[in-house]
């Protein structure tokens, strides 16, 4: 029997704001107000339940049925980590740099890892497979789902299974009359194995892998090569004990296996 | 210099921030302003007026986790009220309404820090 509420499935592409397309009809004069749209309502995603029908890229990583989980949800110590790099000499607006950001999003990561884009691109309600290598052996199976999206930002928000319950915003603006571009995290490691693989070094090769995507972001946009600016904040140190049950949804296991059977790329 | 978002105290204990137009990065030091302002106070609960937010983005959802953060740590509840159904429908998916909870009004909101007090 399926656990799921009704409307509360995952549909591709469906926004909080989206309307149906049809013939307008006349509104009789008594119709009162018209309910006031916020002006966000399009750029976030409607709610859901459990992901639903799910692309076969998502269910092989065992993506279906899986709740999202946002940085409350997590186990280990609430942090921020904001990564920023400048594009001198890139002549583009904050909308153009994150429209390319969309368009390309797998090409600027480094090697090792491979982002699968939804059919319909990276917008809200969308869900995207995902693998990092981890070392030369592991890799990491998993996804993220496009929680929100405007024409300068887009933030994702990871499923269970994921390493981290986390949401994670990419964003351009312009900063002294320099474009910039920015990826900025909030994040809990999503329960006790993966809180130590967070101390041992997985927050490391979390630093490497997104400054390593914002060089070669500037580097395709044709900037002038300059350094990414990371900064770091333990928001909250406590550790969310009652999370430790978020175990029995490690992905550990399951994406070794997907590793061994399925080539990378 | 009037602070972007006021903090009133409509009884001991309980103060309420009236945050007011887009909740977007550029919010982020007057929401901490605020709350500097609110803890000071050393309240058991903190209120969030949300009847005036016009906008909310991604980044805002994650400042008001950060504001939340900061209250379990100084051991505060936070609730919410003056939410539209579009913003409820935010809460809900981010999953903030499991930590966060909402009224539909002041009074409401109040009344329930007097009965769990």
């Amino acid at each position: 029997m399926s656990d799921r509420l009704p409307g509360e499935e995952y549909r591709a592409g469906r926004s909080s704001g989206e309307r149906t397309d049809g013939p307008e009809l006349p509104l009789p004069d008594d119709a009162g107000p018209i309910p006031r749209v916020p002006r966000d309502a399009s750029y976030w995603a409607a709610p859901v339940q459990r992901l639903g029908a799910v692309s076969d890229a998502a269910r092989s990583r065992g993506l279906e049925g899986k709740r999202l989980m946002g940085p409350q949800q997590g186990f280990g110590q609430l942090w921020q980590r904001n990564y920023r790099v400048p594009l001198p000499g890139v002549d583009l607006s904050a909308a153009q740099v994150v429209g390319e950001w969309k368009a390309r999003f797998g090409e600027f990561w480094p090697s090792g890892g491979s982002f699968h884009a939804p059919l319909a691109g990276i917008a809200p309600g969308e869900l995207a497979a995902l693998d990092v290598g981890v070392g030369q052996l592991v890799l990491l199976s998993t996804g993220v789902f496009v929680l929100y999206a405007d024409e300068t930002s887009f933030t994702f928000m990871t499923p269970q299974g994921h390493m981290f319950t986390a949401w994670i915003t990419f964003a351009a603006e312009e900063d002294g009359g320099t474009r910039t571009a920015e990826v900025s995290m909030l994040l809990r490691a999503a329960d006790p194995v993966a809180e130590v693989a967070y101390l041992l070094g997985a927050a490391r090769m979390e630093d490497r892998f997104w400054i390593a995507t914002l060089t070669n972001l500037a580097a395709a946009l044709g900037a002038e090569r300059r350094p990414v600016v990371t900064r770091i904040t333990c928001v909250d140190r406590r550790r969310q004990w009652r999370r430790w049950t978020n175990l029995r949804h490690n992905g550990g296991p399951r994406t070794l296996i997907h590793g061994f059977r399925a080539p990378r790329g | 210099m009037t602070p972007r978002y006021p903090v009133r105290i409509p009884r001991a204990r309980v103060v309420v921030l009236d945050l007011a137009g887009d909740l977007r990065a550029e919010a982020r030091e007057d929401l901490e302003a605020a709350y500097d302002e609110a803890a000071s106070r050393e309240p058991q609960t903190v209120v969030l007026n949300l009847s005036d937010v016009g906008y909310i983005d991604s980044t805002g959802i994650a400042l008001l986790v950060g504001l939340l953060a900061r209250a379990r740590r100084d051991g505060r509840d936070v609730t919410a009220y003056g939410l539209s159904a579009h913003y409820r429908q935010i809460f809900t998916i981010t999953r903030l309404s499991e930590f966060i909870t909402i009224y539909d009004d002041e009074p409401s909101a109040l009344g329930h820090v007097t009965a769990s007090a």
